[in-house]
């Protein structure tokens, strides 16, 4: 999915000055999406869905979050949830944040990079076993 | 800073007045560990300070990969499916 203009709700920790981002389709599997900050040129982080690397991988989002993003019962199914990768030197060397995904919701076009309270799910977590 | 000095069952009351007031409480101290709840309004996030530390410096990682790792990263995946 390509989406062209997506508003944080809150900025990246690290990034207080980034808050709009695109979503592009960076391969023709449609696996490897890019999410480039539209106020910062070259920031960008590579962001996959967790289902083909962590099939189990599910998240209770917060009522507060969803108030924040507008995911109501109707969009709820909708919602995007996109793992950031910190590519290494091999794919071996690639991680995945488990514990701070994006979460988008498509229709408001409103994201949050949300922080789960699982302390068991790690920052840097291999991409592939 | 502020430094106060509390007891167990008093509060902090930061930004009071306001309905964005934060309220701060001392619930338990046992050894140097002290439980605190904290009553925000969903517009302010609370959060350990160490894992924000954290999370700043994976996603500081993460930035901006160069387009040669993008690239084969994707072809690594692709060889693997």
């Amino acid at each position: 999915m390509d989406l062209p203009v997506i508003e944080l709700a809150h900025p990246m920790p690290g990034f207080p000055d980034d808050a709009r981002f695109a979503l592009v389709r960076l391969d023709d599997d449609g696996v490897l999406h890019g999410f480039r900050s539209l106020d910062s040129q070259d920031l960008q982080f590579v962001v996959v869905p967790p289902a083909p690397f962590y099939p189990d991988y599910a998240l209770d989002l917060d009522d507060d979050t969803a108030t924040e993003l507008g995911i109501d019962e109707s969009s709820a199914a909708d919602v995007l949830v996109l793992l950031v990768v910190r590519a290494g030197a091999t794919l071996a060397d690639t991680t995945v944040n488990l514990r701070a995904p994006l979460v988008v919701n498509p229709a408001t076009r409103r994201a949050s990079q949300v922080i789960l309270d699982d302390a068991d799910l790690p920052l840097a977590a291999p991409l592939v076993a | 800073m502020l430094v106060l000095s509390r007891r167990i069952g008093e509060s902090v009351v930061i930004g009071g007045g306001s309905p964005e007031a934060v309220t701060v409480t001392v619930l338990e101290v046992r050894g140097d560990v002290v439980r605190i709840g904290i009553d925000a309004p969903r517009s302010v996030a609370v959060h350990r300070a160490e894992l924000l530390a954290e999370l700043a410096d994976a996603n500081a990682d993460a930035a901006s990969p160069p387009e040669d790792a993008v690239a084969s990263l994707s072809q690594a995946l692709r060889s693997r499916s």
